[in-house]
């Protein structure tokens, strides 16, 4: 479902201010952007600019301070947080720089996780399961633990549990910030296959080669987009 | 696999030494909070079990005092006979006990005799018979450890009747079996006739006098009692539950402010402990707990997941604490029951089906209450300035 401008997030000024015991902090200023389904955006610029608080709203786990956030034609300031968190659950996932998988969990477990919260069936969820870990390339390593994976293993098990609810939108911070550049490029082609799939991308990334794999780059300074270029 | 359950036993299996640390700290408290259930109560139900046992259900003084303790009643033999003669009472007997020593051969122990009215019998035979001929007389087991006798043996007896100075002539009785008594304490030779006998051996024949009357209702223990003080004002008669309620009053109720005020420690104690351990184990996974909410995770179910744990916790360290606790509290009872004047079947720790649910009530509310804190911990994490500080870190 998107909204009624077939736009999966539309963002109107929207400004973040932190409040700080030496003044407020203005994270995000005023920046306006849209998202569309099948889009590849990647967000630039130096640490501290905003790229990640940007990421975070766009994502629904940070609200705005001021301007409208609308995701597939709600506004977000009148959802409450549980249904946020459906929201979340059901239409957006998430690519940590720190992967945040379950070390108690299999690879296979831990992207059962969000389909068990979405109430899938256990035998469907399985399947489902499997089937990502073999689109990302580990169907060998389902019932392996995070401790027994790579760095590259495991961000690729964090993109098929962000996949696990076909997500409409997928969000990735810095998602090859801790991988060595060869492992980086193999997430970076897993993430444009996801994309060429159908899943809109966005991507916080410090990489210029990841970044100049998207078909939109913006580049953020003092939380405002300085640029965007189209690619 | 992924209920909030199953997730929690994960999630603390994870984290095996700490979690079994917990569930032995909870066992230890688990089982101190046990015993202290079982004392709060457990003289009070030991106490009316035996009351009960013994068959009677008013006991009649001179005083206000309990049996016993109080002066003796003069003419209990009259006395007696107008409250059997009351409608609401079945069976009155009359109970008195003196000092005594006993002898047999060059053996002699000081101890406690006994006397009953013919037709009760307030002991229970262990080996012989009961005592039914004159100058019978029954003694309890240390007694007979002490004296070496057994049934058919004859001892002498010294019965002291209130004055030591100038003790009556000792009299043969025949031992005609080994019994367990009422009352009897642990290291007390006790031996046991009918009263007759004992004013006999006081010197005092037909003197008439007893402790207290042991009375058996027609079925109605309060009415009876009620019918008694209004047939003689001059006597004052208690049904077991009064009695029970008076010992309350008296120094039952020192173990039970005791036992309050321990278990009070203890759940306080316990309640800090998996607070502290709960919290450590959320505070070191802030973030993935904030990764699980914006994955879409609610706030209801990380929540519920603290909850699972600190119950898992407190679950599993409260089903050992039973058995730990139950031994325990016997090895405490033997303890107490050292201490002089206790009677051999008076137990200060008593199992009971309500101190075992009340146990699992104020365990689940400890693991409610010690989730209470780490559950608003994840309640209100800040998800984007958690997976921020996380980078930053």
């Amino acid at each position: 479902m998107s909204g009624a401008n077939g736009l999966i997030v539309s963002a109107d000024r929207i400004t973040r201010v932190f409040p700080m015991p030496a003044g407020p902090v203005v994270a995000v200023r005023a920046v306006t952007l849209t998202v569309a389904p099948g889009d590849h955006i990647a967000i630039r610029g130096p640490s501290g600019c905003g790229k990640s608080t940007l990421l975070h709203m766009l994502g629904c786990v940070d609200a705005p301070s001021s301007g409208t956030l609308v995701f597939e034609g709600r506004d977000i300031a009148t959802l409450n947080d549980r249904s946020r968190s459906l929201l979340r659950l059901r239409h957006i996932g998430f690519v940590f720089q720190r992967f945040f998988l379950l070390p108690m969990l299999t690879a296979a477990e831990n992207v059962e996780l969000p389909q068990a919260e979405a109430g899938v069936p256990a035998r469907e969820r399985r399947r489902r399961s499997i089937e990502l870990l073999e689109y990302v390339g580990l169907g060998a390593r389902a019932d392996h633990r995070p401790s027994q994976l790579s760095g590259g293993e495991m961000q690729r098990v964090a993109i098929a549990r962000a996949l696990a609810n076909r997500p409409r939108l997928l969000l990735a911070d810095e998602p090859t910030g801790e991988l060595d550049q060869g492992t980086g490029e193999q997430v970076a082609a897993l993430l444009d296959r996801v994309n060429t799939d159908g899943t809109a991308l966005v991507i916080v990334t410090h990489d210029p080669a990841l970044a100049g794999r998207a078909g939109r780059v913006l580049t953020m300074r003092d939380g405002g987009i300085e640029a965007e270029a189209r690619q | 696999m992924m209920a909030p359950l199953a997730f929690a036993w994960r999630t603390l299996v994870r984290q095996p030494a700490r979690s079994a640390l917990g569930v032995l700290g909870v066992a230890a408290v688990g089982a101190l909070l046990l015993d202290m259930l079982l004392l709060s109560e457990g003289l009070v139900l030991s106490m009316r079990e035996l009351l009960d046992r013994m068959g009677f259900d008013v006991r009649v003084t001179a005083g206000e005092a309990l049996p016993g303790a109080g002066p003796d009643i003069a003419n209990a033999t009259a006395a007696a006979a107008a409250i059997a003669a009351l409608p609401s009472v079945r069976r009155v007997t009359s109970i008195r006990s003196e000092d005594a020593e006993l002898r047999f051969r060059d053996q002699r122990v000081d101890g406690v005799f006994l006397g009953v009215g013919a037709d009760a019998r307030l002991w229970t035979i262990v080996r012989g018979r009961e005592p039914t001929a004159p100058r019978e007389v029954v003694v309890n087991q240390y007694a007979a450890e002490t004296l070496r006798i057994e049934p058919g043996a004859t001892l002498t007896l010294s019965a002291y009747c209130g004055t030591e100075d100038a003790a009556p002539p000792a009299l043969s009785f025949r031992v005609s079996g080994v019994a367990e008594l009422p009352f009897e304490r642990p290291g007390t030779a006790s031996g046991a006739t009918l009263l007759a006998d004992l004013e006999a051996a006081c010197g005092e024949p037909g003197a008439g006098l007893a402790d207290f009357l042991a009375v058996t209702s027609a079925g109605d223990a309060s009415a009876a009692a009620a019918a008694i003080a209004a047939a003689r004002p001059d006597l004052t008669a208690f049904t077991n539950d009064q009695l029970i309620g008076r010992m309350q009053q008296g120094g039952f109720t020192y173990f039970r402010q005791i036992s309050t005020v321990l278990a009070t420690i203890t759940m306080t104690f316990a309640l800090l402990l998996i607070t502290v351990l709960l919290t450590v184990s959320v505070n070191q996974r802030l973030g993935e707990v904030a990764a699980l909410r914006a994955l879409g995770f609610s706030q209801r179910r990380v929540v519920l997941d603290v909850l699972c744990e600190s119950a898992l916790i407190v679950g599993t360290g409260g089903a050992l604490s039973v058995p730990i606790g139950l031994l325990l509290a016997g090895w405490l009872d033997a303890i107490l029951k050292r201490m002089p004047g206790i009677p051999t079947q008076m137990h200060f720790f008593v199992f009971e089906p309500e101190a075992l649910g009340i146990h699992a009530g104020l365990l689940a509310a400890t693991a409610l209450l010690a989730a209470a804190y780490p559950m608003r911990v994840v309640a209100r994490l800040p998800i984007a300035a958690t997976l921020r500080n996380e980078v930053i870190s």
